[in-house]
C-alpha cells in the first residue's frame, strides 16, 4: 500500500468538474435523459475509470466533460473554465490546448508520420513542443524507432500508443480515452494500460477513461459507475474481482 | 437488383447531381446548337423563296478563279427586247462596307457587327426583293435610301443629308430620300441594306458602263427554255451564265446556310469538348461512389450476387442518371438556343424568328451522346465493383480494386504515341475537306488527353508534393495536411486534373499559336518595311487609287505605291497576284532580292516572283511566264527579278499597268508611302489628317502602330474563342468541386478527429481549399504541357511567313495557371464550408 501513498498528490486539485448536469435528447415523449443530474469531480494527477452498461451515460458524459458537445443543465469546470459559456470557436481551441484525446479506433490522421499525429495539437496552435518532454513522451511509449512511419505501416497497438503519445505531447490539463483498448488483443491492450498508468504515476498526468472492461478499469485509481444516466457506484482503489463485484451490484 | 440501383441513386442524390449537371451542360449545348441552326435554317430558306420568287431568270458573269468581270450595261437594253421579256433589270452590288453612312453625331455604324450593303435600286419588287415604306426611291447623285430597321435604330430622318464614305472618298450631304423593306418583314439579321440609283452604284464602285448582275422577269406562258436560247445569241461566249430561279433559290439557301452551319459547327464543336470533359467527372464520381460501397458490394457478393449482376446495378446507376441527364440537358438546348438568340439580338444581329425545331434526330443525338458518355465514363468503376471480392465486406477499409499501374502505364504511353502520330501526320499532310481535319486532329487529341490521363498518375505524387512544397510551409498545418491530401490519390488527382486540362491545353494552344503569329508579323515588319506610312482599307472593298495618287501629287513623299489582289492562273495553277508601283517598291519593303533587278516604271511587261514560286515553276530572270486573268486575258510577263520567301509579300507582284490591261482589281487594299528627304513626321502629319479626312475608311499608321492594330485585332479573336473554352473550364471547375465533396464525405471521421484535436473550422475549410488549389494547379500545368505540345505542332504546320517559330506568351500562360488554381479555391468553396461545419462527434463515429 505503500505505491499507493506515493502517487497520491500532496493537494488533491480538481482537474474537472461536473455539477449537476442534464443532457436530454429529443423533445416531449421522445425526449431521453442521457445525464440526469451529474455532480462529479476528477483529481488532478489521477486515473480514473468510467464505466457502466450500455446507454448508460458515460460516453455521453466523457463527450460533454471534453468539449465535444454541449449539455441541457449544470455546468462543466475545466481547471477554472466555465465550458458551458464558451463559444464554439473557444471550446475547439481549449481541446486543442488544454485536453488530449484517445478514441477507440482511428486515432490518427493516416497521410501524416507518427511524429507529425503527435505533434499535430501543437502544429495547429502553431507553437513549437517542448523538445525535453516530447524526447521523453516518445521515449516512454517506445516508438522512437517509428517516428517516420505514416499509420498504415504500424499495427493496432503502436497506432494506439502514438495516440496516446499525441494526447501527452502538448501536456494537456486532462487526457479523455474513449474505450482506448477497445480494438487491442489482451497483450497489446495490457501494455497500454500500463503505459497510461505510468504516465499518470510517473508524468503526473491526469487521465479519464470511459471502458466497459473491468480488467481495464483495474488499471485505474478510482472507477466512476454510471447507470441510466446517473452515478450509481464510486470505487476507490479498484481490482478486477472489485469491479466485477460492483457490476454484479449494480445487475442486482 | 433493379431495385437495388434506385435505392442507390437515390441515396446518393447530391453527389449524381453534379455529375448530372456536368452532362446536362454538354448535352445542352449540343442540342442548342442543332436546334438553333435547324431553326435558322427553316427560316432563311422562307426567306430566300422569298427573294428569288420574282426572278425567273439572271443573267451573270462567271470565272474559274478572281472576281468576275462585270458585264456590259448595254448587254441589258440587248436582252430586254428579246421576245417573251417582259423585264430585264441590270444591277451593281458594292462589296460589304464599300459605302459607310455617317450618323448625325459623326460617327460610322460600328463595322464590327453585320454588314452593310449598298445595291443599285431597282423599281420592282419581284426582281429587286425590296418596297418603299417612306420617302422615294434615289434617283439622283449624292441620294440613297436605308432599310426601315437600320434607319430608325440609328436615327437616320428621311429628308436629312448625311456624309457617305465611299471607296471614291466621302460624299457630303447626301440626302436619304426614302426607307425599305427587305422581303416582307424586313429580316435582315442586323445587317444596314442600302440603294443608290444605278448610275451613282457605278460611279461609287468604280465600274462604269457595266452591271454586276441581269435580273429577268419573263411574259406568262412563255417557253423559257426558247428565252434561255436567245439570251445564249446575245451574250459573250466566254465567262457569262445564265441561271435559273431554282438555281438561285438553292444557292441563296446554300450560301445562308453555309453561316448557319459555321455558327451551329463552332458551337457543336464546343459542346463536344464540354462533354469530353465530362467523362472525366462522371468516372471520378463513380470510382469515388463505389469506393465507398465497396463493403455493401461484399455483402451482396457474400449473399449470392454474382460479377455479373454488381455490373448490371452500377450500369443500371449510370443509365439512369445518364437518362435524367440527357433528358434535363435537351429542354437546357432549347433554352440555351433561345438564350443565343437573345444574345446576338443584344449584340445588334437580330436573328429572324425562328420557330423551334426539336427534330427527332436531337433528340437521338442528345440522348445518345448523353447516355452514351455516362455508360462509357462508368465502364471502368463498373468492372472494378464486380471484382469486390465477397471477404470485403467483412474487411474494415477494404478499397476497389484498379487496374495495375503498368498495365495504365502501357495503354496510357500507347495512347499518347497513337495520339501524336496521328496528329503530327494530320498537321504534316492534312486532308482535304476541313471536316476530316476537324476529326483527324479531335482524334489526335482526345488520345493524347486519355494517354496523359492514364500516365499522369505517376507523376501525380511527386509533382502535387512538389507543387504543394510553400503550402505546407506557408500555411501551417492545414497547408501540409492540404498537401499530403492533394498527394495522397495520385489517381483522383490526376483524373480530377485531367478535365481542367483539357480545357486549358486548349487556351493555351490558341495563345501560343496567337503570339507566334503576332511575333512572325513583327519581324516581318521589322525586317521588311522601310515605309514610313501604312495606309489600309478596314473596310476590305478596297480604296480608290486616286489615294495614292493624291498623296503623290504633294510632292512631300519620296515613293508611293498603292497594293491591288487578285487571282490568276500562274502557269496552270491558281494564285493570288499583287499589282504595285514597282520602281518604287525598293523605298517602302526590302524584297531582299535574290536575283535581277527591280524594273522601271516605264517597263510594264515584268513579273517579280517570290524564290519557291519561281523554283517550283522552273523559271529564273529573263524566262517569260504565262499569267491569265479572271476576264480571259492574258498576259506574258518577262522575270525580272526573285525575292526572299521571308518578306511581308508572299504572292507575285506585277506592275499596276498589267492589271488595268487585263480588267482586274481596280482598288488598292493597302497603300504605303515614304516622306521624302528633309520633310519631317510633323511637317506631314497636316496632309496625313487631309487624307484621313477625305477617306474616313482607311487607317494610317506606321510600322509600329500596325503590329500594334495587327496585334489587338489578333487577340480579340483570341478572347472569343477562349470565353467559348471557358465552358469546358467551368466544367472542369465543377468536376473538382464533386471530387472535392466526394473526398470529404469519404475522409469524414478524418475530419471528426482533426476538429476533436483541435483543428478549428477555419483550418478545416483553409485545408479543402487549398487541396483544390493544388489539384487545380496540377491540372493547369498538364495542360499548359499539353498546350505547347499542341501549340508547338501547329506552328510548326503553318506556314513559315505566318508563324515562324514557336513564341510562348509566358506572362500570361502564368497568368492562367494562376488564374486556374485561384477557381480552384473558389470551386472548393462549399465542400471546404460543409467539411467545417460536420458535427464533430457524428464524424468520428462516422463508419
Amino acid at each position: 500500500m505503500t505505491l499507493l501513498t506515493t502517487h497520491l498528490p500532496a493537494s488533491e486539485t480538481i482537474a474537472a468538474r461536473a455539477i449537476a448536469v442534464d443532457k436530454f435528447y429529443g423533445k416531449g415523449e421522445t425526449e431521453v435523459r442521457a445525464l440526469n443530474g451529474i455532480d462529479v469531480e476528477f483529481q488532478q494527477g489521477r486515473f480514473t475509470a468510467i464505466m457502466g452498461p450500455s446507454g448508460s451515460g458515460k460516453s455521453t458524459l466523457m463527450h460533454c466533460l471534453a468539449g465535444l458537445d454541449r449539455i441541457t443543465n449544470g455546468s462543466i469546470v475545466i481547471g477554472g473554465t466555465d465550458l458551458t459559456s464558451l463559444s464554439e470557436r473557444q471550446l475547439t481551441l481549449l481541446r486543442r490546448d488544454r485536453i488530449g484525446f484517445v478514441f477507440q479506433a482511428y486515432n490518427l490522421v493516416p497521410t501524416l508520420s507518427a511524429l507529425e499525429n503527435i505533434t499535430l495539437p501543437m502544429d495547429l496552435a502553431g507553437v513549437d513542443p517542448d523538445p525535453v518532454w516530447l524526447d521523453t513522451v516518445i521515449s516512454t511509449v517506445g516508438l522512437a524507432d517509428r517516428l517516420e512511419h505514416r499509420p498504415g505501416e504500424l499495427s493496432g497497438g503502436q497506432q494506439q500508443r502514438v495516440a496516446v503519445a499525441r494526447a501527452l505531447a502538448s501536456r494537456p490539463e486532462l487526457i479523455f480515452a474513449d474505450e482506448p483498448t477497445g480494438n487491442l488483443d489482451s497483450t497489446s491492450g495490457a501494455e497500454m494500460l500500463d503505459f497510461m498508468r505510468r504516465a499518470v504515476r510517473e508524468m503526473d498526468q491526469t487521465i479519464v477513461m470511459v471502458t466497459h472492461d473491468p480488467v481495464a478499469a483495474s488499471y485505474s485509481d478510482r472507477v466512476v459507475f454510471l447507470a441510466d444516466g446517473r452515478i450509481v457506484d464510486d470505487l476507490a482503489d479498484p481490482t478486477p474481482d472489485k469491479v466485477l463485484d460492483a457490476m454484479k451490484r449494480l445487475g442486482d | 437488383m433493379l431495385r437495388l440501383t434506385f435505392r442507390n441513386l437515390g441515396a446518393n442524390k447530391a453527389r449524381f447531381a453534379m455529375t448530372t449537371f456536368a452532362v446536362v451542360l454538354g448535352v445542352g449545348f449540343v442540342v442548342a446548337s442543332f436546334v438553333l441552326s435547324d431553326g435558322l435554317r427553316s427560316s432563311f430558306g422562307d426567306l430566300s423563296d422569298e427573294i428569288t420568287a420574282g426572278t425567273d431568270l439572271q443573267v451573270r458573269p462567271v470565272s474559274e478563279f478572281g472576281e468576275p468581270v462585270p458585264l456590259d450595261e448595254t448587254l441589258v437594253d440587248e436582252i430586254a427586247a428579246i421576245d417573251g421579256i417582259r423585264l430585264a433589270v441590270g444591277f451593281v452590288e458594292g462589296d460589304e462596307s464599300a459605302m459607310q453612312p455617317v450618323k448625325s453625331d459623326g460617327t460610322t455604324i460600328n463595322s464590327v457587327g453585320p454588314p452593310q450593303l449598298t445595291f443599285s435600286w431597282v423599281d420592282d419588287e419581284g426582281l429587286g426583293a425590296f418596297a418603299l415604306i417612306e420617302g422615294s426611291a434615289p434617283d439622283e447623285t449624292a441620294e440613297f435610301s436605308m432599310d426601315v430597321d437600320a434607319a430608325t435604330s440609328n436615327g437616320f430622318v428621311v429628308g436629312s443629308t448625311y456624309d457617305l464614305i465611299t471607296p471614291i472618298g466621302v460624299v457630303e450631304d447626301a440626302t436619304l430620300t426614302g426607307t425599305t423593306r427587305f422581303g416582307s418583314a424586313n429580316d435582315t439579321l442586323g445587317a444596314v441594306l442600302m440603294h443608290v440609283s444605278l448610275d451613282e452604284a457605278q460611279r461609287l464602285f468604280g465600274v462604269p458602263g457595266t452591271v454586276d448582275e441581269i435580273a429577268i422577269r419573263l411574259d406568262t406562258d412563255t417557253d423559257a427554255a426558247a428565252v434561255v436560247a436567245e439570251i445564249s445569241q446575245v451574250i459573250p461566249t466566254y465567262g457569262v451564265e445564265i441561271v435559273d430561279q431554282a438555281t438561285l433559290n438553292a444557292e441563296q439557301k446554300a450560301d445562308f446556310n453555309q453561316g448557319v452551319d459555321i455558327v451551329g459547327n463552332v458551337l457543336l464543336g464546343f459542346a463536344i469538348v464540354s462533354l469530353f470533359v465530362s467523362i472525366f467527372i462522371i468516372y471520378n464520381t463513380f470510382s469515388i461512389i463505389l469506393g465507398q460501397r465497396v463493403r455493401e458490394m461484399g455483402l451482396l457478393r457474400a449473399l449470392g450476387a454474382d460479377t455479373r449482376q454488381i455490373r448490371r446495378t452500377v450500369l443500371g446507376e449510370a443509365l439512369a442518371v445518364g437518362l435524367i441527364a440527357s433528358l434535363i440537358g435537351l429542354l437546357a438546348g432549347v433554352g440555351i438556343a433561345q438564350g443565343l438568340i437573345a444574345l446576338f439580338d443584344a449584340l445588334g444581329a437580330s436573328l429572324p424568328d425562328s420557330p423551334i425545331i426539336v427534330s427527332l434526330r436531337t433528340i437521338v443525338l442528345a440522348l445518345t451522346l448523353g447516355i452514351g458518355v455516362t455508360l462509357v465514363s462508368a465502364l471502368a468503376p463498373a468492372r472494378a465493383a464486380a471484382s469486390v471480392a465477397p471477404m470485403a465486406a467483412l474487411r474494415d477499409g477494404a478499397t476497389l480494386g484498379h487496374q495495375s499501374s503498368r498495365r495504365r502505364l502501357v495503354v496510357g504511353s500507347t495512347l499518347l504515341s497513337i495520339g501524336i502520330a496521328v496528329g503530327g501526320f494530320g498537321l504534316i499532310s492534312p486532308p482535304s475537306s476541313t471536316l476530316n481535319v476537324v476529326l483527324v486532329l479531335g482524334f489526335a487529341a482526345a488520345a493524347v488527353f486519355l494517354g496523359v490521363t492514364l500516365v499522369s498518375p505517376v507523376i501525380a505524387e511527386p509533382v502535387s508534393r512538389g507543387l504543394g512544397w510553400p503550402v505546407a510551409k506557408g500555411m501551417g498545418t492545414a497547408g501540409r495536411l492540404a498537401r499530403e491530401n492533394a498527394s495522397r490519390n495520385p489517381r483522383r488527382t490526376a483524373t480530377t486534373g485531367a478535365a481542367l486540362m483539357i480545357g486549358l491545353s486548349l487556351v493555351s494552344t490558341v495563345l501560343i499559336v496567337g503570339e507566334s503569329v503576332k511575333s512572325r508579323l513583327g519581324e516581318l515588319l521589322e525586317s521588311s518595311v522601310q515605309a514610313d506610312y501604312l495606309i489600309i482599307d478596314d473596310s476590305d472593298a478596297g480604296v480608290t487609287p486616286k489615294l495614292a495618287a493624291d498623296l503623290a501629287d504633294t510632292g512631300q513623299f519620296a515613293a508611293v505605291t498603292g497594293f491591288r489582289y487578285d487571282e490568276v492562273r500562274l502557269a496552270g495553277f491558281v494564285t493570288d497576284m499583287i499589282a504595285a508601283d514597282l520602281s518604287s517598291m525598293g523605298l517602302l519593303l526590302s524584297l531582299d532580292l535574290q536575283s535581277g533587278t527591280l524594273p522601271a516604271a516605264d517597263v510594264t511587261d515584268v513579273i517579280v516572283l517570290h524564290t519557291d514560286k519561281a523554283e517550283d515553276m522552273g523559271v529564273g530572270v529573263g524566262d517569260t511566264v504565262t499569267v491569265e486573268f479572271a476576264s480571259g486575258d492574258a498576259a506574258f510577263l518577262k522575270v525580272a527579278a526573285t525575292y526572299d520567301d521571308d518578306t511581308i509579300l508572299d504572292s507575285p507582284i506585277v506592275p499596276v499597268q498589267v492589271f488595268d490591261d487585263a480588267g482586274a482589281a481596280a482598288v488598292d487594299q493597302w497603300v504605303a508611302a515614304s516622306l521624302a528627304d528633309g520633310v519631317s513626321a510633323a511637317a506631314a502629319q497636316p496632309l496625313i489628317d487631309q487624307i484621313q479626312q477625305r477617306y474616313p475608311q482607311v487607317s494610317i499608321d506606321s510600322a509600329a502602330e500596325f503590329q500594334e492594330r495587327f496585334e489587338a485585332s489578333i487577340d480579340s479573336a483570341l478572347t472569343v474563342v477562349n470565353a467559348l473554352l471557358a465552358l469546358a473550364i467551368v466544367i472542369a471547375l465543377i468536376g473538382i468541386a464533386n471530387t472535392l465533396a466526394l473526398s470529404v464525405h469519404e475522409r469524414t471521421r478524418e475530419l471528426g478527429l482533426l476538429r476533436a484535436v483541435g483543428m478549428t473550422r477555419r483550418q478545416v475549410r483553409r485545408m479543402v481549399r487549398w487541396e483544390a488549389a493544388l489539384v487545380a494547379l496540377f491540372g493547369a500545368l498538364l495542360g499548359v504541357a499539353v498546350g505547347l505540345l499542341f501549340g508547338w505542332g501547329v506552328v510548326s504546320a503553318l506556314p513559315a511567313d505566318f508563324a515562324g517559330s514557336l513564341n510562348v506568351p509566358f506572362l500570361r500562360i502564368t497568368l492562367l495557371v494562376a488564374v486556374a488554381a485561384a477557381a480552384g479555391l473558389v470551386a472548393a468553396w462549399l465542400p471546404a464550408r460543409r467539411a467545417g461545419r460536420l458535427n464533430v462527434l457524428d464524424a468520428i463515429s462516422h463508419t
